[in-house]
């Protein structure tokens, strides 16, 4: 017998994050490493933890072993307890079939009886693509307050914008009247940021109906939402301030760990937990020289280094050069290369002078530049020029030049 | 001899009065050290890493600190169903000056665990070492007692630990205790010491009987009746007896091949983690030869220096050759040179101090300069 949770979360975690690229070829996007020694789905497991949100389901599909073995017990975030703590959660063979996770919505129905044991009242819909603190217990107060069946957090963004975004066109008082899915012409600037909190019983209702249909696509935004809407449910839209950014895309995800580095941006790293690697310190030589840069443990820093993150275990080699750069765990940078506007995935060889990426003359134009991004565990040989925009397959070895 | 049959046999407090400020509140073995760690760290590692299961730590006094590091031993892999670490404060209520009556006290302890052999090792060494080695060679010998020894030269003015002369199959002649310096390398023993457990009670419990309470002249007196040998620590090996040792150990973290040793990623150093962001080095930051942990915030200048989990070195400071230890807040434009600071320590805007090589400042826990 489980003891009764008021609020159980799921993290939806199964997409491919086809828009990272190479990054995300052998791992899931929420495991993706960011800002120095975390992964992404740290921010929404921490932002659980901290609004003592103590049942957590991670809704694994595309390459969960990274992301399995890294949430392991749950430990680091505390989610380790007795009668409740964190469940990754992948397909499952049943009596009546088995089916991989179809959509978003069907995800959640396929674990009904997860949810269901902690015999909820509210459930938290969450996405491991987000970077953002919140405290989820302010909207779970809106929540209550308007006697909602559904809360989509929204965050206001610049006009012209919002039409990259799902927009929700509200009255007043936050009620919703429509949905309107990167529209043309906005009618306001209040985007969904894919933070839903429901009405448990309502919430199970829809998804069971929702699965009945034929046509539909077992999808929050496509299928449940409108669905509840049509009906008439109580649907409400809180507001959040604060830092709030979608890493789906490689310049996504490039800008919110340069925003790290950016005093003007709110974003701290205070209590977001994640799992630490056993390393010893940082150690910088004489020769080096260091400046806005994040640098975790376990790295060895003999070269220059500006508007740079790296990660632990990283070694930047003599007279190299790395800006406005992000160097994934256990990388080498060899003597004399030269690392501009670059990803560097996990433990992959820069070779000596080797160049990667460009420094651009206009950062504003991106019809013009890229960020380059190299795959994990690649070598690229002595003297190698990787231009700009240019994206280099992991496990590979690249001898020549790549424009 | 398995590993799982060796009890590792700690002593928390080792030589603290040789370190009166470090260990002032806090045991030797918890002194911070090399940026993350506790001394202790390097102890606990080795023996976790060499297959040792159960591990029991003796503190004497002031060992908050202590527990508040090694808590359960879940940080060294010591706390599962099958292994375990234990910290025994004094049994009784008494604490004792010598080793022989500290090891009677915990008789409870050491006869109540099932293993047959026990490694005592002092807490104030910093080494990488695989202790399984030490138990090969010592079923090898056929040896009674095995004690770990490191060459090197004793400078005047450190303290003058015990040596030994062994012949080429390592068995030991001779013991000197505080022989007098030379500018010759000396085989040094700092305490760590494999022995059968049984033999061990029974020579403690011979020595209380006759009064005989030094176990320096106990251990020099056991190769006329038993089988010594002495293992060669070949790798880096720091004993923390003063301060000067301890300012040198830091220091010698600039050199690669001293972290490379001490930090061998196939038998790693553990410590209690803290869940610090990466530091962050800021636009007016300038930073040579130093060791940083993670939570720092370093907006001036830092070289030759040491710096622990969350400290923050504000515009303009310069910092040299110093010791930082965990959440100190150095101001801006201050001047700091030599000088070993301890935790939550503030040095206010434009104050300088200056330590010198062979005697660096220590400013306390919790000051406010």
């Amino acid at each position: 017998m489980f003891p009764k949770q008021e609020v159980v979360a799921m993290l939806l975690a199964g997409g491919q994050g086809s828009r990272l690229g190479v990054l995300t070829k052998k791992l899931a996007k929420p495991a993706v490493p960011f800002g120095g020694k975390y992964r992404i789905i740290d921010f929404p497991l921490s932002n659980c933890v901290n609004s003592g949100i103590e049942a957590v389901g991670i809704l694994t599909q595309y390459q969960p072993l990274v992301l399995n073995e890294y949430i392991g017990n749950g430990q680091p975030w505390d989610l380790d307890g007795m009668h409740s703590g964190v469940n990754c959660l992948s397909p499952y063979q049943a009596v009546e079939g088995a089916d991989w996770y179809s959509g978003t919505a069907n995800a959640i129905y396929q674990n009904i009886n997860y949810i269901e044991r902690y015999d909820p009242e509210y459930v938290v819909i969450l996405s491991g693509d987000h970077i953002y603190k919140m405290d989820y217990n302010k909207m779970l107060d809106f929540h209550k307050e308007k006697n909602a069946a559904c809360t989509i957090a929204v965050i206001d963004v610049p006009l012209a914008e919002a039409s990259r975004f799902g927009i929700l066109n509200t009255y007043e008082d936050g009620k919703i009247y429509e949905f309107d899915e990167k529209p043309e012409h906005p009618k306001s600037t209040n985007a969904s940021m894919g933070i839903y909190i429901f009405s448990w019983k309502e919430l199970k209702k829809y998804l069971t109906e929702d699965e009945a249909k034929e046509d539909s696509h077992h999808d929050f935004g496509k299928d449940v939402l409108p669905a509840m809407l049509e009906a008439g449910e109580r649907m409400y839209a809180y507001p959040f301030e604060g830092y709030w950014k979608d890493v789906g895309t490689i310049d996504s995800l490039w800008e919110a760990n340069m925003d790290l580095l950016d005093p003007k941006v709110t974003l701290d790293l205070k209590d977001v937990y994640s799992r630490n690697p056993m390393m010893p310190p940082h150690y910088v030589s004489s020769e080096a020289f260091i400046q806005n840069s994040l640098v975790a443990d376990g790295c060895n820093v003999y070269g220059n280094l500006e508007f740079s993150i790296l990660f632990s275990g990283v070694t930047i080699g003599k007279n190299v050069t790395v800006n406005s750069s992000i160097i994934m765990p256990g990388a080498v940078i060899e003597d004399g290369a030269n690392i501009q506007f670059a990803i560097i995935a996990e433990n992959t060889v820069v070779g000596k002078n080797a160049k990667v990426g460009e420094n651009p003359a206009d950062v504003e134009n991106r019809d013009n530049w890229g960020i380059t991004v190299i795959g994990a565990n690649t070598k690229i040989a002595d003297n190698a020029v990787i231009k700009s925009k240019v994206m280099i397959d992991s496990d590979t070895e690249v001898t020549g030049n790549e424009e | 001899m398995r590993s799982n049959d060796v009890l590792g046999f700690v002593f928390a407090d080792t030589l603290s009065e040789k370190i009166p400020e470090l260990a002032a509140s806090r045991t030797t073995a918890s002194v911070p050290i090399g940026g993350k760690y506790r001394l202790i760290d390097f102890v606990l590692s080795n023996m976790s890493n060499s297959g040792i299961n159960n591990v029991g730590v003796v503190a004497k006094s002031n060992y908050l600190s202590l527990m508040d590091h090694v808590g359960s031993g879940s940080a060294y892999d010591l706390s599962k169903r099958r292994s375990n670490l234990t910290i025994l404060p004094p049994y009784g209520g008494k604490t004792f000056s010598s080793y022989v009556e500290t090891i009677y006290n915990m008789h409870g302890y050491i006869e109540s665990c099932r293993e047959e052999y026990v490694l005592i090792a002092p807490g104030n060494i910093a080494t990488n070492i695989d202790y399984t080695e030490v138990f090969d060679f010592h079923s090898k010998n056929n040896s009674d007692i095995t004690l770990i020894y490191k060459k090197g030269v004793v400078h005047s003015g450190y303290e003058r630990p015990i040596t030994l002369e062994a012949d080429a199959d390592g068995k030991v002649k001779q013991i000197f205790i505080k022989p007098e310096t030379c500018h010759e390398e000396v085989n040094q023993v700092y305490g760590t010491v494999l022995i059968r457990k049984s033999l061990l009670m029974e020579e403690i419990r011979k020595s209380l009987s006759l009064n005989q309470l030094d176990i320096k002249r106990l251990i020099q007196n056991s190769i006329e009746k038993f089988n010594v040998y002495a293992f060669e620590n070949k790798g880096y090996c720091a004993a923390i007896s003063s301060i000067n040792d301890y300012f040198k150990f830091n220091m010698d973290l600039m050199k690669k091949e001293v972290r490379d040793e001490l930090f061998n990623p196939k038998h790693p150093i553990y410590t209690k983690v803290r869940d610090d962001a990466p530091s962050k080095y800021g636009l007016t930051s300038n930073v040579k030869n130093s060791i940083i942990a993670q939570g720092c915030v370093i907006e001036g200048e830092v070289e030759n220096c040491v710096l622990s989990k969350g400290v923050y070195i504000g515009e303009g400071a310069k910092v040299s050759n110093c010791i930082v230890m965990q959440d100190t807040k150095i101001g801006c434009n201050t001047n700091l040179n030599y000088v070993i600071i301890d935790k939550d320590v503030t040095i206010k805007d434009g104050r300088s101090l200056m330590g010198f090589d062979s005697y660096p400042i220590y400013i306390a826990k919790k000051s406010v300069v």
